[in-house]
C-alpha cells in the first residue's frame, strides 16, 4: 500500500511479482572476456599512437632562430613563462578568477620558476669547457641590474633573424654578453645538453620531472606550431584529438566545446571559467537523486518502458 | 633481438587525420566513427531483445 507522501521519484513499490536467480559473477565475467578480446584485436589492427617526444635539441635545429628569440625573453624575463604568476612566480596582477575568487593565487607559487636563472644561466653555468660562455657568464653575473637592463634593450633592438654557416647572425649593438650568452645557450642546445641540465634543475633523484623543458618549449612559436599542424590547438577543439589518425578523447566533447564558444573564447579567464562550469554541471550529475525535477526525466520520458517492452506488453494482458 | 616490425598493426592510423568542420564544430573521422559505433551500441541496447529470456516472459 502506498503512503500518503509517496513520491514517484524517491519511494520504491515493492515487488509481488516472481523473482528468479541472477549470476552477476558469470555476467561480469563474460564482460570482461568481450572487452579483452576487443581491445586486443582492436590493438592487433590499429596499434596505438606512439609520436617521439619533442626535444629543445629538436627544436634548435629546426628552428634556431625561434629558439634564440625565446631564450633571449628567458633571459630578459618577458616570456610567457616569466609574467606568468602563479604557480610559477609572483607576477600582481595575474591568475585567472571566478568571479573576485583566483585559485590559482590562493594557492601561490607551487612550481617556482625563475626563467633567466633556471633557463638560460644555471644551464650556462654547466658549460665550463667553454671559455666564452664562462666569460660572457661572469661579465653578465658581475654587472649592475641597470647595465643589464641595458644591454638587454639594445639587444632586443637588432634581434637575430637569419643563420650563416650555422652561425646566427648578430648585428653588433653595445648589448654586452647577452649575444654570447644566447649564442652559447643556442649551441647548447643544438647539442642536446640542455635538455639533459634543465632535467637536472629537478631535486627529485629520478630525472622524470620535464617541467622546465616543457615549459620552455612552450615559450616558443615551435611547439605551438607542431600542435596545430596536429589539430591539437585549444582553438581546434585539439583537447580530445589524438596525433595522426587515431581516435582521440571524445569523452572530452563539452569541455573542449566550451572553449570553442563565447563567452569562454573570448575570455582571458576561460581556463577558470571552463572549469568552474563543468564542476557545476558535474555536481547537477552526483546530486541528480536530490533535485527535484531533474530527478523526474527519467520517470517521464518512459525510456525504460522501450527496454522493458515485454514485461510491460505482458503487464497489458 | 627484438624486430619492432612484428609489431607493427595491420592498419596504420600514424598519418595526418582529416576532420569534419560544420560550423564551430571540429570533428576527426577517428572520432566520428567512434561516436557513430557508440550511438549504434546504445540504440541497439534499447532495441534488441534479451538474449534467452523471450520465452520466460520474465523482462
Amino acid at each position: 500500500m502506498k503512503p500518503t507522501s509517496w513520491n514517484p521519484d524517491v519511494d520504491v513499490a515493492e515487488w509481488t511479482g516472481t523473482q528468479r536467480p541472477y549470476d552477476i559473477i558469470k555476467e561480469g565475467t563474460i564482460a570482461v572476456v568481450f572487452v579483452l578480446i576487443v581491445v586486443l584485436t582492436l590493438s592487433f589492427l590499429f596499434g596505438s599512437p606512439d609520436d617521439k617526444p619533442v626535444t629543445l635539441k629538436q627544436w634548435s635545429n629546426a628552428a634556431p632562430i625561434d629558439f634564440a628569440t625565446t631564450a633571449f625573453q628567458e633571459l630578459a624575463g618577458t616570456s610567457g613563462v616569466a609574467q606568468y604568476g602563479a604557480p610559477y612566480n609572483n607576477v600582481p596582477g595575474t591568475g585567472q578568477k571566478i568571479g573576485p575568487v583566483s585559485l590559482v593565487n590562493l594557492m601561490g607559487v607551487t612550481i617556482p620558476i625563475n626563467a633567466a636563472a633556471d633557463f638560460v644561466l644555471r644551464p650556462l653555468g654547466t658549460q665550463t669547457s667553454v671559455p666564452t660562455v664562462t666569460a660572457s657568464l661572469a661579465t653578465w653575473q658581475h654587472a649592475s641590474a641597470t647595465q643589464q637592463q641595458t644591454w638587454l634593450t639594445n639587444y632586443a633592438k637588432h634581434l637575430p633573424t637569419a643563420i650563416r654557416d650555422s652561425v646566427m647572425v648578430v648585428t653588433p649593438n653595445d648589448a654586452g654578453p647577452v649575444p654570447s650568452l644566447i649564442g652559447g645557450l643556442t649551441t647548447m642546445a643544438q647539442s642536446g645538453a640542455l635538455d639533459n641540465a634543465l632535467l637536472s634543475n629537478s631535486t627529485s633523484y629520478f630525472s622524470t620531472n620535464y617541467t622546465e623543458p616543457l615549459l620552455f618549449l612552450s615559450d616558443g612559436t615551435y611547439f605551438a606550431g607542431l600542435a596545430s599542424d596536429k589539430h591539437l590547438a585549444g582553438d581546434q577543439w585539439g583537447m580530445m584529438n589524438e596525433t595522426g589518425s587515431f581516435p582521440g578523447q571524445a569523452w572530452l566533447w563539452l569541455y573542449t566545446f566550451l572553449y570553442q564558444v563565447s563567452p569562454y573564447s573570448t575570455s582571458s579567464n576561460a581556463d577558470a571559467l571552463v572549469w568552474a562550469t563543468m564542476m557545476l554541471l558535474s555536481a547537477l550529475v552526483v546530486f541528480v537523486p536530490f533535485i527535484p525535477g531533474l530527478r523526474s526525466i527519467p520517470r517521464r520520458v518512459k525510456l525504460y518502458r522501450l527496454i522493458w517492452r515485454q514485461h510491460y506488453r505482458s503487464e497489458k494482458h | 633481438m627484438v624486430h619492432p616490425e612484428r609489431f607493427a598493426a595491420l592498419f596504420n592510423l600514424s598519418h595526418p587525420g582529416h576532420f569534419i568542420s560544420w560550423g564551430v564544430l571540429q570533428v576527426s573521422y577517428g572520432n566520428a566513427v567512434v561516436i557513430v559505433l557508440m550511438v549504434v551500441a546504445f540504440v541497439a541496447a534499447l532495441l534488441l531483445p534479451f538474449p534467452g529470456h523471450r520465452d520466460k516472459g520474465g523482462r
